[in-house]
């Protein structure tokens, strides 16, 4: 059980880590072409790929990360209507049926990482192997098909409450409305 | 119908056959590539007496230039044309038409030499199929045109200009050759940038630099013809090995006879679209036209840009280059 | 397939699964059922061109200069300085979150980037003043919707690239449209403010004005660096969203110091979670997007529609209709270049001016934009302000129906759209 929190813990970091360092990568990227063009009157031609890699890394190491807080977008109208024991089925139901097609999803893709890597592509401006890009995806959607195993089991393990995410509760039962404490 | 999911081809079926191709562009209606590809459909339909129907794709619903590249090679599409330029970060020849003044300067003597090359039709289209890409012809949707907020007549022009171009190592040297600060741009915001002079100028043929309306916030455009922006016809290699004999005869013969075709396709949109630029007088665009003594001026700037090819781009030490090379010399 | 496609969405949606696994098992249901021949794998290339264009940068970068200025003191400062000119007036916030939407759309050019970056920090205010959370997000939201039709519109942009008309022309013709969406949202917020009975500020002296307005003076340069920085060409609008990053980044670290540097990452990992919910639709989406054009299923239908020698008037009609429901699906910007070469021929053939059909469909997606249930901007406002889904669309009913009428006024008059040419 301690190696498995401790585990849980170096990859909480190791995304938050990502997520924060991607975002200021893209910052730092087209912030630094724009002042690199006026200044010096020379674009870095990688800055736009570096950027985009960004941007695609976030995107799917993200998964996981939103999953742990409860942050992925979902059409809640009817949920939110539905008294607690639906609410608690559907708290089970849910994340299982998200993680096996997080692994479908996964699986796919890396055959298509597999398929860029056979190809020998490279990125057009860095010319590094395109196939780096890609990998994010299935990493992103393995990791997130397991967070949300987690969100699962918790509300197995979990008889007197639903909760959205490992980290976070459903704010149905809330009786005030803490959830801005998640953002920031 | 969901069109799609009937049986395409591979084995022969005999008669009573159909045949359903995707076929898919990089282009969107009205524009050279798809007014190809749907004359192509019209013609092999007609031929086979209806067997044969292609649906024709244009740009935006099946992804970036690259996904269609990769959508061809898995044989998801039959057909697509692409141009080389998008494939350049796989088959490394084919960055080979980003070479400036490399062909003739007229676009006709260009096509002929793009029907007739072994080094293209043969040693490149093999490094293609390499890739599971077969490509069947090359063919120029008109040459390349530089659009500019001030007149570009000889390379000290360039000097701390801001031009717009791809990313791709071989085109930023090509620019550099001229003194230009190549500067990479996002298509999306290439319109806004050119009227606020972000950059100050770009390249691409004349029916695409009226279509995209670029004229409208540039007030020079050098004829420059520094090269073509040139298209193949490709096929998915295992498809085309798998189509029988009759149909696999019907297929080349199209491809060879609308090569003419979209000679006086592309002929055609460009002159229309530049008597469209030249006309319009509320967006005024001044015509420069390069005096030979120009031409050359530029050429020996972008001479050097081949020995940066052949060591740092080709993959066989510029050998299709060579070749194609003393066949443009054999042709001029 | 249609079929299918839709009871899978509807199901999954209803049952409150996470939104981009309806819109990724959809695309993956048809390619299992309808193209069993296919390789699936063809779909994950899909996820990352959807998140690819460059100019989507924008939209994690406002919400990073959007996350420090609100840790900080900037946003504070200038909504203060605004408070001491309008606090007084009904209304007052309401009109003034409309106008900096509208302006601030105009500029970035993107409906997300404005949700972000006007939205976030003037929700705040109309909050502390008494609105309601759906109708302050309802707000933002549709008052961003304007920047699509105001230049530099990328919409406008792709339209002309599309069809072959002068993006000049569509850029002078979105003008009127998009002043009258203004007014109309302006005028309702007035109305609004007095039945709600949003209690008013007392009017601030000459002098207290005087005091916020020294305090706002550096806060203020934000708008006109950015604003000045795209119109003299110095950057793009996308990089004006990074040097928005960097003048914030700027204030708050070395000027104000109210944030120190090592929050900076705690800061943008808030930004990159927010993102990533939010553009793991968007790569849905995109995978959506390629099913549905891979089966022709816009043309299957829209052929049906049409008939031969549809009206003017008929076909404008159907425009709309066809981008209401297609960007209840998908991201305006791809149904503009979908759907555009499909109705284009028919519309010319019916006698409509090329710009004046833009002007419609760019309304269109505008509109589409905000309207549930595939809407950037609603998922953009349900990530960034961490509301559920409902809340963020309760208040928009107004907005939809003003907007409405005024694609009713556009479709009869096409002067709206030509007048100034
Ligand atoms: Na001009
Ligand atoms: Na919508």
């Amino acid at each position: 059980m301690k190696v498995f929190k401790a585990v849980d813990k170096i990859i909480l970091k190791i995304e938050e880590f990502i997520l924060s360092y991607a975002v200021i990568i893209i910052a730092l990227m087209v912030v630094g072409k724009a002042l690199s063009r006026a200044l010096f009157s020379y674009s870095p031609p990688f800055a736009d790929e570096v950027s985009q890699i960004a941007i695609v890394v976030a995107t799917f190491m993200g998964i996981s990360y939103a999953a742990r807080k409860g942050r992925h977008i979902s059409m809640s109208a009817f949920y939110d209507l539905a008294p607690f024991k639906v609410r608690k089925f559907l708290s089970i139901l849910i994340p299982f049926g998200t993680a096996a097609v997080l692994f479908v999803l996964a699986y796919y893709s890396s055959l298509y990482v597999q398929d860029v890597y056979e190809s020998g592509r490279v990125t057009s401006a860095l010319e590094m192997p395109a196939y780096y890009l890609y990998i994010f995806i299935p990493i992103g959607f393995l990791l997130g098909g397991i967070q949300f195993l987690r969100n699962m089991w918790i509300n197995i393990t979990n008889r007197d409450e639903v909760y959205l995410g490992t980290d976070v509760k459903d704010y149905n039962d809330e009786d005030t409305n803490d959830l801005e404490g998640t953002h920031l | 119908a969901c069109g799609g999911g009937e049986e395409s081809s591979g084995d022969n079926g005999g008669d009573g056959q159909t045949y359903n191709w995707k076929f898919v562009t990089e282009e969107v209606e009205g524009q050279v590539q798809y007014e190809y590809a749907q004359e192509f459909a019209k013609r092999m339909n007609e031929k086979s007496d209806g067997a044969v129907n292609i649906d024709v794709y244009e740009f935006g619903g099946l992804g970036s230039e690259t996904n269609q590249v990769e959508q061809l090679q898995s044989g998801t599409v039959e057909m697509a044309v692409m141009s080389p330029g998008f494939t350049g970060n796989m088959v490394k020849e084919g960055q080979i038409f980003a070479l400036q003044f490399l062909f003739p300067e007229s676009v006709e003597k260009t096509q002929n030499i793009l029907n007739d090359s072994e080094a293209l039709n043969t040693d490149l289209r093999e490094l293609y199929e390499e890739h599971s890409i077969s490509p069947l012809s090359f063919w120029s949707e008109g040459a390349m045109q530089w659009t500019a907020s001030k007149e570009i007549s000889e390379p000290a022009d360039f000097e701390n200009f801001k031009m717009r171009t791809q990313t791709s190592p071989l085109i930023l040297k090509s620019y550099e050759a001229y003194g230009a600060d190549p500067t990479p741009m996002s298509w999306s915001e290439l319109y806004t940038a050119l009227d606020r002079g972000t950059v100050e100028g770009q390249e691409n043929p004349i029916f695409f630099i009226g279509d995209a309306s670029f004229n409208e916030v540039q007030d020079y455009m050098t004829m420059s013809n520094h090269n073509n922006y040139v298209a193949m016809t490709t096929v998915n290699t295992d498809w085309y090995a798998g189509l029988d004999e009759e149909m696999k005869t019907m297929v080349d013969e199209t491809v060879t006879e609308m090569q003419d075709w979209v000679f006086e396709e592309q002929k055609k949109q460009n002159e229309e679209y530049l008597e469209t630029i030249k006309n319009d007088t509320e967006n005024p665009t001044e015509i420069v036209e390069l005096s030979d003594e120009q031409r050359e001026a530029f050429k020996e700037k972008a001479e050097p840009v081949r020995d940066f090819y052949r060591s740092e781009v080709s993959t066989v030490d510029g050998k299709v280059l060579d070749k194609l090379i003393e066949e443009i010399n054999a042709a001029e | 397939m249609i079929a299918t496609m839709l009871i899978i969405m509807v199901v999954l949606l209803f049952l409150n699964f996470p939104m981009m696994i309806p819109l990724m098992a959809a695309p993956l249901v048809i390619m299992f059922i309808y193209f069993p021949t296919l390789d699936p794998m063809i779909l994950m290339q899909q996820f990352s061109t959807g998140i690819e264009p460059y100019v989507l940068l924008a939209v994690p970068l406002f919400i990073f200069a959007a996350d420090i200025m609100t840790t900080g003191k900037t946003s504070n400062r200038l909504l203060d300085f605004i408070g001491s000119f309008i606090g007084h007036i009904r209304g007052g916030y309401a009109v003034t979150t409309a106008a900096a939407c509208t302006l601030f759309g105009a500029i970035s050019g993107s409906t997300q980037a404005t949700v972000v970056a006007i939205g976030k920090p003037m929700r705040e205010r109309l909050l502390k003043i008494g609105y309601k959370d759906p109708s302050a997000i309802a707000l933002i939201i549709n008052s961003s919707d304007v920047a699509l039709l105001v230049p530099p519109s990328i919409g406008m942009i792709i339209y002309g690239l599309v069809s072959g008309t002068s993006v000049g022309d569509l850029f002078i013709a979105g003008i009127i449209p998009g002043i009258i969406v203004f007014i109309s949202f302006a005028v309702y917020s007035i109305i609004y403010a007095k039945m709600a009975d949003i209690p008013l500020a007392g009017k601030a002296s000459w002098s207290e004005r005087w005091t916020m307005t020294r305090k706002a003076v550096l806060p203020l340069g934000f708008p006109i660096v950015v604003i000045g920085g795209i119109y003299t060409g110095l950057f793009s609008p996308t990089e004006a969203a990074g040097v928005s990053v960097l003048y914030a980044f700027i204030l708050e670290v070395f000027i104000y110091r109210s944030v120190h540097i090592k929050e900076l990452p705690k800061i943008a990992r808030s930004t990159g979670l927010v993102t990533s919910a939010v553009f793991v639709l968007v790569a849905g989406g995109q995978a959506f997007t390629w099913v549905i054009s891979f089966a022709r299923i816009p043309q299957m239908i829209t052929e049906t529609v049409l008939g031969t020698d549809p009206s003017a008037i008929y076909v404008l009609l159907m425009v709309t209709l066809f981008f209401f429901i297609g960007c209840m699906f998908v991201d305006p910007i791809v149904v503009i270049l979908i759907l555009t070469p499909i109705f284009y021929p028919a519309a010319m053939s019916a006698g409509i001016d090329p710009v004046h059909l833009g002007v419609v469909i760019t309304f269109q997606a505008a509109l589409g934009s905000a309207t549930p249930p595939f809407g950037v901007d609603i998922f953009t406002a349900s990530a960034v302000f961490n509301k559920p889904y409902l809340e963020v669309i309760k208040g928009t009913p107004p907005y939809i129906l003003i907007l409405f009428a005024i694609s009713g006024l556009l479709i009869f008059f096409d002067e709206l759209s030509l007048f100034l040419l």
